[in-house]
């Protein structure tokens, strides 16, 4: 399987040679997407790791233990609640019910239900909602 | 006994007054009779804040100097009417942009009434007594002379409900209409929509004070498609459509808060619009009235699927605000509003606050609403296109 993660660094962590180590020791292949990476500073790189499910759990534990701070790039919703004007258009599409109106007529918004179907970024009057790729792994 | 609103504003300024809601109304009409209720409370608050896309503002922008007879006006890119004299227009809400189609009139407007710099380029011919030709700069609500919302039909006094039968999703101005009868929208905050509250429009009329759009307003006539031959309930409550009114209020006075500007996916632009209008309880029979819930007021669930939206089913305002209702008498589908019942409840209580604290005085109208008005269609004739 292929997975795409967001690497963020520590300035002491851009010495380590972390690619070669999860080629070698987890054996999962390395596509670099986008690297943002110098000496003194930290840095972010953005990968795709192909190879086995458990490879791919094994190399983000790995990561996670040696102090990346690692984000599954996957799709997630951002709700600009703010500006949210409680008009319940939105709750219209949403299947899962992540939206919903509480008692006071409220927009609620569950994200652990939500399924990032993205309808409601059309349904929406005032354009609340996006959909962003990142999330915390 | 009966009161008039004359002897509701002394009560106001003696500080009396009694005021409520008009779910309050409602509730209260549960445990107490309504002879009582007309007797102790003077007023009830009604309100609503739903996409009205019937409206749009007057603006005056001052002369230029050499003049210029104004003769194509866009406000950020949105054209606006230009067939008046030479520096008045009138900007229509869901007028869009060349440039965006998700712009338009509407959030021009809303820019105004938040203080935003707006650009005006206008054109003319150039005539003897306006010799400039072309007009390119900003505005704002200070530089103009008026800018005043002008809506010619607000306030529908009740619409229908959409769902969609067909295999695709329908974007429309009823929101996203899921395929396959999957979902159904309404646009009403029921027992607390003034219209609703006031069935046959004794206490509603020519000159009305309403809160609009976060300050003061008037009922200027009735709203255009105005229709008085509905059925009606036992309550006198109309079926579908019914009243709609035109208001006008100085925008420069308003709020972003009341008014916000909206786009429906593929339909286009509207306008929310902030209404709060006060009902005096005159006597038993007005009250009576006010007491109205939701499971007494009726609409249609109309097919959005088919080109003349053939009703669906008659539903209560109360299975609506469930959350499900049946279509098939089965499968339960899922509802959900356009309109803010949040931000209705919201002017509802500021309204009472106003008139409690002195800054908002009823009106007697100046003149009735019709009485006998139908919505004729638009019908094909000889040398048209059938």
């Amino acid at each position: 399987m292929k997975k795409r993660y967001a690497l963020r660094f520590s300035p002491t962590l851009v010495e380590q040679p972390i690619v070669s180590k999860l080629v070698r020791i987890y054996d999962v292949d390395i596509n670099i997407l986008n690297a943002d990476v110098a000496s003194g500073r930290g840095g972010k790189l953005i990968v795709e790791l192909s190879g086995s499910q458990e490879a791919l759990e094994e190399s983000v534990a790995y990561l996670n233990e040696i102090g990346i701070i690692v984000s599954e790039m996957v799709k997630e919703l951002i709700f600009l609640e703010d500006a949210c004007i409680d008009c319940g258009a939105c709750t219209a599409v949403c299947s899962p019910k992540a939206l919903s109106l509480d008692e006071e007529a409220r927009l609620f918004f569950d994200a652990s239900l939500c399924v990032v179907c993205g309808l409601c970024v059309q349904a929406c009057p005032l354009r609340l909602f996006s959909v962003s790729d990142e999330r915390g792994a | 006994m009966a009161k008039t609103v004359a002897e509701i504003n002394e009560k106001i300024r003696g500080g009396t007054v009694v005021v409520v809601s008009a779910e309050e109304f409602s509730k209260m009409a549960r445990s107490t009779d309504l002879a009582t209720l007309a007797e102790e409370v003077d007023i009830v608050t009604t309100a609503t804040f739903a996409p009205m896309c019937s409206s749009g503002a007057i603006i005056n922008f001052g002369h230029w100097t050499p003049p210029i007879r104004m003769e194509e006006i866009r406000l950020n890119g949105v054209s606006a009417y230009e067939g008046l004299a030479a520096v008045d227009t009138y900007i229509g809400a869901t007028a869009e942009s060349k440039f965006d189609p998700t712009y338009g009139g509407a959030h021009v407007i809303e820019a105004l009434i938040r203080g935003d710099d707006v650009r005006l380029q206008a054109h003319g011919k150039g005539t003897d007594c306006y010799p400039t030709r072309e007009v390119d700069t900003w505005i704002n609500k200070e530089t103009v002379n008026e800018f005043y919302l002008f809506n010619p039909r607000n306030a529908y006094q009740n619409y229908s409900a959409a769902t969609n039968s067909t295999g695709k999703i329908k974007y429309t101005y009823m929101g996203s209409l899921l395929p396959r009868f999957s979902n159904v929208t309404y646009s009403t905050s029921g027992e607390l929509s003034p219209l609703l509250n006031d069935p046959y429009l004794r206490t509603i009329g020519l000159g009305t004070r309403i809160f609009l759009g976060g300050t003061i307003g008037y009922v200027v006539w009735n709203g255009t498609q105005y229709n008085t031959r509905r059925d009606r309930t036992a309550d006198g409550v109309p079926t579908l459509g019914g009243a709609t009114l035109a208001v006008v209020g100085d925008a420069k006075a308003m709020s972003t808060e009341y008014i916000k500007s909206a786009y429906y996916e593929k339909y286009g632009v509207s306008l929310f619009v902030g209404i709060g209008i006060p009902i005096p309880v005159l006597d038993e029979e007005m009250a009576a009235h006010l007491a109205i819930t939701n499971d007494r007021i009726k609409t249609s669930i109309v097919d959005f699927g088919k080109e003349d939206h053939p009703p669906v089913r008659s539903v209560t305002y109360a299975e609506l605000a469930s959350g499900s209702v049946t279509l098939d008498g089965e499968r339960p589908v899922k509802t959900a509003p356009l309109s803010s019942l949040a931000k209705a409840r919201e002017i509802a209580g500021l309204l009472k606050a106003w008139i409690e604290e002195k800054q908002f005085f009823l009106t007697e109208a100046v003149a009735s609403l019709p009485t006998d008005s139908f919505v004729r269609p638009l019908v094909p004739r000889e040398g048209g296109i059938r």
